[in-house]
């Protein structure tokens, strides 16, 4: 509850901070709010379940460790965006408001005990995302991205609600509790209403994490959207969204599990092979990135059809291990980018890294462990993610999807290879980067958490 | 929180129950056929909103059926979030319109696999 | 016996067969003979120019976004005004509960006051005026002449 209320004033903060003359202030100033924003979301640590806002929130460790995650990510993320000071036509302030004010919708929609707040907090983060991904507002790509990510997202929206005032109409409330009372008091029995609204609110909620069936706008919103936009969207976005689609599941319909389960193992099913196929055929690696985060949808969606006691851990870690992989693969990506872009031609290819090792050690270093974690090779948070997630589903029973994962993070294997063929073993002539130190420390950081959670997961556990 | 209701006047229960359901079905329908089949971006986002508003009149009319007055709060929620993204939508199409002159979706081809 | 849903059934099959009966009929009896002037569309009696399809200015779209944010965000002053009011309540908690309903609304009126001010500040409600071109045309004759000229020769007109 402390971080939605102490980052909806402080984003209106932000907002008129950048109406002073020094557009310095506004970096240090966003960062400190996120740090007040993290110590304050500790202060319902341990307390069991609270209810807060006339029990529509809800707030636990679970909840807690969710919000920290975001707000790692978006410390991580604001970081690297290193005040916008190359870009002449930016408008940092409203950049960093906007952040800040889709983390309290990112908030919402992982401790919410309410539909309202469920709806809110997507749309609180939608919208802003809307408006994020078209900030470029020149370039025609970020124009056609932000066209196509709002007419789906809203599409997704209507959904959505359709299926909220379905179940509504079936259990009479939009608590969650409420709703899980009466399905468990009618069993089976309850009205095809209910079946219908909780397909169609799953369909909307599965097209804000992009899986399969509905992820046809991913590629095109990530590859068009600024790059550090993109890295928000794909690492909090998705994170707060499984969060939610957990927490309307495992609290609510669990009754009902033999009903939904099926539906979900097969978008699981097709998320994985779309995600992970088509990933193998595309040139951009931003593009590629775009697919990647498709077929991590689907690993997590394993985690979320098994629904075992295992599970909440398992999606909390391969969150967290997916998050920052992600954040640094698309940090190094934003470097050499920009340095190609100041040579005179946008590169975001594979072609893009090749010989970035011989002059640039450390970002190859980052670019290889980053890769290595998305693609579950051990010794990376990524092995471990991977591991919990297979491990709740075999709790499960669920053999036969888990053959299907293995498999494709096989594909997987390839695909972010070539990023790492390409940057140690291709000839290039990429000159020396510079990068600040920052930056440097925030690279850095994410790849020692990378390799420290995957020399002793154990670590992670013990923090919960 | 929740107030005594008046008991449900005999108007609105001259209507079943299904006759809104069917109504709301059908406005939701249409509008995911608009989404899917239009081009122009205006006319997708009008078939959004008829979308919208199906969920609106499905949500009064259960709230009214049952006596709960959340159902109508959630009705005041969606038309002032809908607001706020009829407002960023536009401001996109408008931006698109200024940079192509055009808002027909089939131009926007520049993002491919 | 009618339902009052079958009466307005009723007024609503009467109101399309009127309507219809009186273009009809009107159809019917009058001379058909168009010409151009009478095939114009109607302008309050303006001569009518181009299209009507024309864009606006986009100073309008602007202060219609804004317009559009803010009314919406106003209704929920409706159910709270339902609530502001209630005797009871007010009566069970010895008044403290309307300052509380006020203090509520007045921090959620806040917030829009802080929207429209950002908006302002940043210039998005200020009515952008075309700056008036005044033709400058070089000549050696300096303005200051003119104005003698004018004032030597110039009929003087009485204002009634």
């Amino acid at each position: 509850m402390y971080p939605i209320v102490l980052l909806s004033v402080l984003g209106i903060v932000v907002l008129f901070l950048g109406f002073m003359k020094s557009k310095s202030v506004l970096l240090p100033a966003t960062l400190l709010f996120l740090v007040l924003a993290l110590a304050s979301n500790f202060i319902d640590w341990n307390q069991g379940k609270v209810l807060y806002f006339y029990e529509m929130l809800a707030v636990n460790n679970l909840t807690l460790a969710f919000n920290a995650i975001v707000l790692v990510s978006a410390f991580m993320i604001v970081a690297m965006t290193r005040g916008f000071q190359d870009q002449e036509e930016a408008q940092p302030a409203e950049y960093y408001g906007i952040m800040l004010f889709s983390l309290v919708g990112a908030f919402m929609i992982i401790g919410y005990e309410h539909l309202i707040m469920l709806f809110v907090g997507i749309e609180i983060l939608s919208v802003s995302m809307y408006i994020l991904t078209g900030s470029d507002k020149s370039n025609l790509r970020s124009n056609e991205a932000a066209l196509k990510y709002f007419l789906m997202g809203a599409f997704a929206t209507g959904i959505m609600l359709f299926g909220i005032a379905l179940l509504y109409g079936a259990t009479g409330s939009f608590n969650l509790t409420d709703i899980q009372s009466y399905v468990s008091i009618q069993g089976r029995g309850v009205s095809y209403i209910l079946y219908a609204g909780l397909l169609l609110l799953l369909i909307g909620m599965l097209f804000k994490v992009s899986a399969a069936p509905f992820h046809f706008w991913t590629p095109d919103v990530y590859d068009g959207a600024p790059t550090i936009f993109t890295t928000f969207m794909s690492t909090i976005v998705k994170t707060a969204g499984f969060a939610a689609i957990f927490r309307l599941l495992s609290h609510s319909f669990t009754p009902i599990y033999s009903f939904w389960w099926i539906t979900l193992a097969a978008i699981t099913v097709l998320t994985l092979l779309v995600g992970n196929i088509i990933a193998v055929y595309q040139n951009s690696f931003k593009r590629m990135l775009a697919y990647s985060s498709i077929s991590h949808a689907g690993y997590l969606l394993i985690a979320v059809t098994s629904l075992s006691p295992q599970t909440e851990n398992a999606i909390l870690f391969y969150s967290l291990a997916y998050s920052i992989a992600t954040i640094s693969a698309f940090g190094v990506l934003m470097l050499v980018s920009k340095k190609k872009a100041l040579e005179g031609q946008v590169d975001e290819s594979y072609a893009a890294f090749n010989g970035l090792a011989a002059q640039n050690p450390l970002l190859a270093f980052v670019l290889a462990v980053s890769m290595l974690s998305l693609a579950g090779i051990p010794l990376t948070a990524g092995f471990w993610g991977k591991f919990f997630v297979f491990g709740s589903a075999v709790e499960r029973g669920l053999v036969w999807m888990l053959v299907v994962a293995v498999l494709m993070s096989a594909v997987g294997i390839y695909y972010y290879f070539r990023a790492i063929i390409a940057a140690y073993l291709k000839e290039g002539d990429i000159g020396k980067i510079r990068i600040a130190p920052f930056y440097r420390i925030i690279l850095v950081v994410a790849t020692a958490m990378t390799i420290l959670f995957g020399l002793a997961p154990g670590i992670f556990e013990k923090l919960l | 929180m929740m107030q005594q209701t008046p008991p449900i006047p005999e108007i609105i229960q001259a209507i079943p129950l299904q006759s809104y359901l069917i109504l709301s079905t059908a406005l939701f329908v249409i509008g995911i056929i608009g989404v899917l089949t239009r081009r122009n971006a205006i006319v997708i986002f009008m078939s959004i909103e008829l979308m919208l508003n199906a969920a609106n009149l499905l949500l009064i009319a259960f709230s009214s059926y049952k006596s709960d007055a959340s159902g109508q709060v959630f009705v005041f929620f969606i038309m002032a979030v809908a607001a706020a993204e009829v407002a960023v939508g536009l401001a996109i199409i408008v931006m698109i319109y200024r940079n192509t002159r055009t808002i027909d979706v089939g131009f926007l081809n520049k993002l491919k696999w | 016996m009618l339902s009052d849903f079958g009466i307005i059934l009723l007024f609503i099959l009467a109101a399309i067969v009127l309507i219809m009966v009186v273009l009809g009929a009107s159809r019917l009896l009058r001379p058909n003979r168009p010409n151009e002037e009478k095939l114009t569309t109607y302008e309050s009696g303006e001569e009518p120019l181009g299209n009507a399809n024309v864009q606006f200015n986009v100073r309008f779209y602007v202060v219609a976004l804004v317009f559009v944010l803010f009314e919406v965000e106003l209704i929920f002053l409706f159910p709270w005004a339902v609530v502001f009011g209630n005797v009871d309540l007010i009566e069970q908690t010895d008044g403290r509960w309307g300052w509380f309903a006020l203090a509520e609304m007045l921090v959620f009126v806040g917030m829009l006051t802080l929207g429209l001010a950002y908006a302002w500040r940043k210039g998005y409600l200020d009515w952008v005026r075309p700056t008036p071109q005044v033709p400058h045309t070089p000549s050696p004759v300096p303005p200051a002449l003119y104005e003698q000229l004018n004032e030597k020769y110039a009929p003087k007109v009485k204002v009634p």
